[in-house]
């Protein structure tokens, strides 16, 4: 079942057409990676689905009910996390969390176990001083516990980890991957070292339109191939590899710096075979041999191409 | 309902914690301790710098009203809009709206709920000025006897409402505080120049700034502040809905 479904939606600014005929479907249960580079229009198309900016044309069914520009029905489904979350400077953590139980109409001792639970969650029990001295790891963390306040059936992070140290990147991913198991999670970015660690699902976002979508897996295999680095110990070895018979057609498109050499393929496990068999025979003997597998920025790079 | 009453808490909390209620709190107390002292020393001031100088009339309770009426109008009133200019701006701009709403809170209670907190905070004010002008009035000056002077300051109040009004219809349309205050300094402009019209003239909720020492001293009736009263009502209640309606196509 998709918790998201996003069928030919439009907008423009001005004369520029920022998305551009968008269908994607976020299937329930996933953590969705949404890539795109800078301005692709993550941020435009995340605040279409939560119904803050009107789409030209196209229609967004959350939950099976269609999104409206304007109205909130829909968000009650969706937590949603900006990626600098601004809070009233003057309250503290549990203040924040109340005023947002109290918008949501829970009871007053719903509201302070909600309160006490994400904030143990997020790690900020402890927190006691008011959001204005935050730090923005901190703040981030606050903006994944009032995201989750409403116990939403999707969570909307619009890239929860681009403004933040590496200590607060593993953080925020822990979480994460921690909230993944009750809820969907839809998660832009275009760090994708952060993509490869906690999601299951992507889709690139590139002019306006989804170049590529579905499991990480499997768009691996689809559109990736592996890569073979071989290291001599100098370079007449490297010259005396290069030249033999059964090496020849496997150079093509090869790189080469130094004394090492980059073989790709599809079938890694042939390339293999040919290599140590020519070993054997040249006695030749690399330092290093390392297997690469494809890797999203190889990809991210293949289709911004 | 939840939201709205959640978000006047949130808005009253938020005017004590940024001093705007005490500021306008203390313009408007200060107007309230003048106008009474102002009215009554200014001769004996103006007599002690300038010595030759002679003032033909003693000043009377009614020039503390005139004092209390033209600051309050004039002053008073331009502080609120100054102060309050920035209800939705400053949201706008560091998109702390963008997680209220997108709780569930509906786009009307957020207008209704800045508009409540400011009708509310400038009420507490405008009336704590009228009191104090009325003590030291009774004060200095003990045997007066005036008309109507609770009916007059109702005027004007009900004047305040319809600033406000104007001004969430400029928060609404405009993301930067300035402009915003100048969209209703032109509104208002707009609506007193429409007041020179004559057959509009007598509905001109500007009446309600001019008539109320005419009211006081019993030339005026307060019969003759019913259609600007009317005419005031009516355009505020008719300012928060375009403003209710303008935010729900906004995009945040």
């Amino acid at each position: 079942m998709n918790i998201l479904t996003i069928q030919n939606l439009s907008k423009s600014f001005g004369k520029q057409k920022i998305i551009d005929d968008l269908n994607m479907s976020v299937p329930a249960g996933s953590i969705f990676g949404f890539i795109g580079q800078n301005g692709a229009g993550k941020t435009t198309t995340m605040k279409m689905v939560l119904g803050l900016l009107r789409p030209d044309s196209g229609e967004i069914r959350l939950c099976d009910e269609k999104v409206c520009f304007g109205q909130t029905k829909t968000d009650r489904s969706i937590g949603y996390l900006p990626d600098v979350p601004e809070f009233y400077g003057y309250m503290t953590a549990p203040q924040y969390l109340g005023l947002c139980g109290k918008i949501i109409g829970s009871s007053k001792s719903e509201i302070e176990q909600r309160t006490q639970d994400l904030l143990a969650l997020v790690g900020l029990s402890s927190a006691t001083e008011q959001i204005g001295g935050f730090s923005r790891g901190m703040k981030q963390r606050l903006g994944i516990a009032q995201a989750l306040f409403t116990d939403p059936k999707l969570l909307i992070c619009d890239e929860p980890t681009s403004a933040l140290d590496p200590a607060g990147r593993k953080e925020i991913l822990d979480i994460l991957r921690k909230i993944s198991t009750t809820t969907t999670v839809l998660f832009s970015t275009h760090i994708l070292s952060d993509v490869e660690r906690i999601c299951d699902r992507v889709a690139f976002l590139h002019e306006g339109k989804i170049a590529v979508c579905g499991t990480l897996a499997k768009i691996k295999e689809m559109h990736g191939h592996d890569s073979l680095l071989i290291e001599f110990s100098d370079d007449e070895g490297l010259s005396v590899f290069k030249q033999q018979k059964a090496i020849r057609p496997l150079i093509a498109g090869s790189e080469e710096t130094n004394r090492e050499i980059i073989l790709h393929s599809r079938d890694m496990k042939k390339v293999q075979q040919t290599l140590f068999g020519v070993f054997y025979e040249t006695g030749l003997c690399p330092v290093k041999m390392q297997i690469m597998g494809p890797s999203l920025e190889s990809l991210f790079l293949e289709v911004i191409k | 309902m939840n939201g709205y009453l959640a978000f006047v808490k949130k808005e009253f909390t938020e005017n004590m914690k940024n001093y705007r209620f005490l500021i306008m709190l203390s313009v408007f107390l200060i107007f309230g301790m003048m106008s009474a002292f102002l009215a009554k020393f200014t001769p004996e001031i103006l007599s002690a710098l300038a010595a030759e100088m002679k003032m033909r009339a003693e000043p009377v309770a009614l020039d503390a009203w005139k004092q209390f009426y033209k600051n309050i109008s004039g002053v008073g009133f331009s502080a609120v809009i100054i102060l309050y200019g920035s209800c939705l701006s400053g949201e706008y701009s560091k998109g702390t709206l963008v997680l209220m709403v997108t709780k569930g809170l509906s786009r009307r209670a957020v207008i209704l709920a800045k508009y409540t907190a400011a009708a509310v905070l400038m009420t507490i004010s405008y009336w704590g000025s009228y009191a104090l002008t009325y003590g030291y009035t009774a004060f200095l000056w003990s045997d007066t006897k005036l008309s109507n002077v609770a009916l007059a300051a109702l005027a004007l109040w009900i004047l305040g409402f319809l600033y406000l009004s104007i001004l969430m219809v400029g928060c609404v349309l405009f993301e930067q505080t300035f402009t915003s205050i100048l969209f209703t300094g032109g509104m208002v402009a707009v609506i007193s120049l429409l007041g020179i019209i004559g057959p509009l003239a007598r509905f001109s909720p500007f009446h309600l700034t001019t008539q109320n020492i005419d009211l006081i001293s019993g030339i005026a009736a307060p019969s003759d502040l019913i259609m600007p009263v009317l005419t005031s009502m009516i355009i505020s209640i008719l300012g928060l809905l375009v403003a209710i309606r303008l935010f729900n196509t906004k995009a945040l």
